[in-house]
């Protein structure tokens, strides 16, 4: 039951969850979210193959340097989100437009 | 057999949680969903004896990333007027016909090429024998204090550039930007 196959799928699942996420909501919150979801499925990745292919545990790192990164990236898209919304009082997407025209 | 059950139970939360989180409305239940999902993947690094990577996973994760966004959602929820109390009422929650469409599509063109990889490797690895699980926290220290010590330092300037960003970006402005 534990297999390569397994865990690639339920990591395919959750990179296309994150994905429908990012382009289904209009919230930049929910859309963090989604990037959220999608690093998860990536690091996921990392480990199933350092199990199932090779035993050396570079992926192992790889996956800690990609939390590392996930968090840095939650806390200044989150900064982000709010100084817009203490600008425009909204977290819409739609509302960032200013460099569109 | 445990290992099954914990597994089992793993994904079904991850799966779940994951689609939860498409689904749901309400972007403080989205919040908790994505924990949920966050606690499945945990347990299916502890699954396959990554035991190191699933305590950071919880500790970083159930203790930072969620917690911050839950802050964030209160933040921008706005107090007493309903329009922008999650961002909700202007977009009617999960976008219109038009955003599923392009989702959907996007979906399909994804799946089409991963299944392809992804079929392949079912049909080499489908007879895998599990090896036996070992510690690894002293094997990561090693290697993450000898082989990997620039990134691990470049890693920790990101951090502190990453907190020092987050508090310029978002401290109160005394100025008045219209």
């Amino acid at each position: 039951m534990i297999s390569l196959g397994s865990y690639l799928a339920i990591s395919f699942a959750l990179f296309i969850s994150g994905i429908i996420v990012m382009i289904a909501r209009k919230n930049i919150i929910a859309m963090l979210l989604g990037i959220e979801l999608i690093l998860n499925a990536s690091a996921l990745n990392f480990v199933a193959y350092t199990k199932f292919s090779n035993n050396n545990l570079d992926g192992h790192i790889m996956s800690l340097f990609i939390i590392v990164i996930a968090a840095a990236e939650a806390a200044v898209g989150l900064g982000i989100v709010i100084r817009f919304f203490q600008l425009r009082e909204s977290i819409h997407i739609d509302d960032a437009a200013t460099l569109q025209n | 057999m445990f290992t099954n059950t914990l597994f089992l139970l793993s994904a079904v939360l991850t799966l779940g949680g994951a689609a939860a989180v498409v689904y749901t409305k309400n972007l403080m239940h989205s919040c908790v969903y994505l924990l949920a999902s966050l606690f499945g993947v945990a347990g299916l690094y502890a699954c396959i004896g990554a035991d190191f990577l699933a305590a950071t996973q919880l500790v970083v994760y159930a203790g930072g990333v969620v917690i911050l966004m839950l802050f964030a959602v209160m933040l921008t929820g706005g107090s007493g007027n309903n329009i922008n109390r999650y961002g909700l009422e202007k977009i009617t929650a999960m976008g219109n016909t038009k955003t599923f469409f392009m989702a959907g599509l996007t979906a399909v063109v994804t799946s089409l090429v991963i299944l392809k990889i992804l079929a392949s490797v079912f049909k080499s690895h489908s007879a895998t024998v599990l090896t036996a699980n070992e510690a690894t926290v002293d094997k990561l220290g090693t290697l993450l204090a000898t082989d990997h010590i620039l990134a691990f330092e470049i890693s920790s300037v990101l951090l502190l550039g990453a907190l020092v960003g987050a508090a310029v970006i978002s401290r109160p402005r005394k100025e008045k930007h219209d």
